[in-house]
Order: C-alpha cells, then structure tokens, then sequence
C-alpha cells in the first residue's frame, strides 16, 4: 500500500508537469484523433459546429489529465496515512488486510482519470465520459469510501474493546 | 533503519517546513477572499501604469480585453498557490516520513529528504512569484520567469525524488518478496 502511495505521488507531479509542459501538443493530438473519426465525436462538416466540438474534446480530456494531477496528488498521502492508521488501530490481521486492499484499490481512483481521458478520445466525449465513470471511476471512488468508512468502524471498535480489556 | 513496522519522524525541519507551507497556502486562500478587490485593484493599476509591457493600444474595448486576461491569470496564480501549497505540505510529510523509513543509507535518505522538502515547499511559491510578476513583466514573461527560476528546479528536484522514493520503496517491496 505503501509502494502504492508513494507511485500516486510520483505519477501526480508527473502528471502535472506532463499536462503543464505539453499541453499544445496534447491539444493537438486530441485534435488530430477527433477529425480522424469524425463519426465517433459526432462531427457534423460545419466548421463552425465542429470547432466546438473539438474544442469540447480537448477541454474534456485536458480536465481528465488535470484531474489525475490533483487527485493523484492528493489521494497519495491519504493512503499513507490511512493505510499506516489502519496498521496501528486494527487489532485483527484479517480486517486490516481487508482495508488496505480496499484503499490499495481505492488508491487507483486516479488513474480513473486518465481512462476517462483516454475514453474520450476513444469514444467520444460523451460515451467516454460514461464509460470511465461506470467502469473505472465509481468501482474504484467506491473502494476507497469503503474502505475508510471500514477503517473508521474498526478504529471505532477496536477502541472500545481496548477500553473494555 | 527501522525496526520492522515501525514509521521513522522526518527530520523537524521538514515536517516544520511543511507546517508552514500549509499554514501559508491557508492564509493565501483567506487573503484571496478577504482582499479580493484590493488585489484585483492593484493588479489592475499595476497593467495600466505599464501599457507597453501589457501590450495596451489605448482603445478601451481591446485594452479591457487584455487586462481581464492579466487580472484571469493574476488569480488563477493565487489560487493555485494556494491549493499547491496545502497539497504539497501534505505530500511533504506522507513523503519525507516514507523517505527517513524506507532508505537505508543516511546519505541517500538524507540526500532524498532534502529533495522532497526543498522541492515541495518552492514548487507553489513558482505560482505565487508568477501572480506577483503579472502586473510588472505581463502573463507569459511572469510565467517564464516563474518556470526557470521556481518550477522547473524545484519542480524537478521534487519529481526526481519521488519517482527516486517510489524506486527504493519498490526495491524493498521485491526483497521482502
């Protein structure tokens, strides 16, 4: 978990400075991919409506690389911390293997983000923004609630039946 | 080295420099929402007492134009030192502690723990030098000065001690293994 925590911190910054430093280029890329499948991004020939479109796709995926950056940025510590939390307060080596499977999994939420991205240009902002959300962003948000709400009912519990010892 | 399970402290200075750092990226956002308008006001007479630099022609349509943008990003750099600045304090201490128990040699723990935290704590001043460099020098002038003075040296400097840290934690993991 720890390995874990610290890759999120590593791919964040790099995430941030890839997104900063080459971010013509990325729109670029998108650009080029997005009047490649015309059908696939719902390009209409105008080219009035259609530079909407690609401007809608660049900002959708440039937000999903964004995304990464701050929430792999974020979510690093946090799964130190808790994951160093649920290895001091839970008494029971089943249940804390249980959370930090859960945060280990909850910690890959990020990369949710570059999926999302990455599905944007794939399918289309629409169908790409669904499908990240569906298949990578709410199974692994989901693992993550879960597991710090676990966390905080063992914590809870493993408090009181220190005290009651 | 660590007994088995159990975390080293980071050196204080660190973990005291990361306390500031959250602490300032605190007032920074207080600040922006308190003195919003005085801020945005001396933004503004700052561009407007240098319309050469700013690219200002006299005409009131195309001039408000380009200040709105130096205002726009004059902001977006306060904000981002703010957030920045609270996430990197944070990222400091979960990194520093993992640095001081996950390396075995003094020299590289020491040579790692100075990276993250002299990395971590310049990188958001990067946004606050760029905001404050907006009115005198314009955005893209601020923000190339910002990114060869602060961003990429400290930026850098923290980027290759993560990856460094994520390398040790990895090689240990594969030991253990």
């Amino acid at each position: 978990v720890l390995f874990v925590g610290a890759l999120l911190v590593a791919v964040g910054e790099s995430a941030g400075a890839v997104g900063g430093g080459l971010r013509p280029q990325i729109a670029e890329y998108v650009q080029t991919r997005v009047v490649a499948s015309p059908e696939r991004h719902g390009l209409a020939g105008s080219a009035e409506y259609d530079t909407e479109v690609i401007a809608q796709t660049v900002y959708a995926v440039e937000a999903g690389l964004s995304f990464l950056h701050t929430h792999a940025q974020g979510l690093g510590p946090l799964v130190i911390f808790t994951s160093t939390m649920a290895a001091t307060v839970v008494p029971w080596p089943w249940a804390r293997g249980a959370v930090h499977a859960l945060l280990a999994l909850g910690a890959l939420f990020p990369a949710g983000y570059l999926a999302y991205s990455i599905a944007v240009i794939e399918r289309g902002r629409e169908a790409g923004i669904e499908t990240a959300e569906r298949y990578v962003l709410t199974p692994l948000g989901s693992a993550a609630i879960v597991g710090l709400l676990t966390l905080a009912v063992l914590a809870a519990v493993g408090r009181r039946r220190r005290r009651a010892a | 080295v660590s007994a088995p399970g159990t975390w080293l402290v980071p050196p204080l200075a660190s973990i005291l420099t990361a306390m500031l750092l959250i602490a300032a990226g605190e007032l920074g956002g207080a600040s922006m929402a308190k003195f919003r308008i005085e801020l945005a006001r001396w933004a503004r007479a700052g561009v407007l007492a240098r319309p050469a630099v700013h690219g200002l022609v006299g005409v009131r349509d195309v001039d408000e134009q380009v200040i709105d943008e130096a205002l726009v990003k004059f902001d977006a750099g306060l904000r981002l030192f703010h957030l920045h600045a609270e996430g990197m304090g944070l990222v400091i201490i979960a990194t520093t502690m993992t640095a001081a128990t996950a390396a075995r040699s003094d020299r590289v723990r020491r040579t790692l723990v100075t990276l993250l935290t002299v990395g971590g704590a310049g990188y958001p001043v990067g946004y606050l030098l760029w905001s404050g460099l907006i009115p005198y020098r314009g955005v893209e002038a601020a923000k190339a000065t910002a990114e060869w003075l602060v961003w990429i040296p400290f930026g850098g400097a923290s980027l290759v001690a993560a990856w460094w840290l994520v390398a040790l934690v990895g090689v240990r993991l594969i030991r253990r293994a």
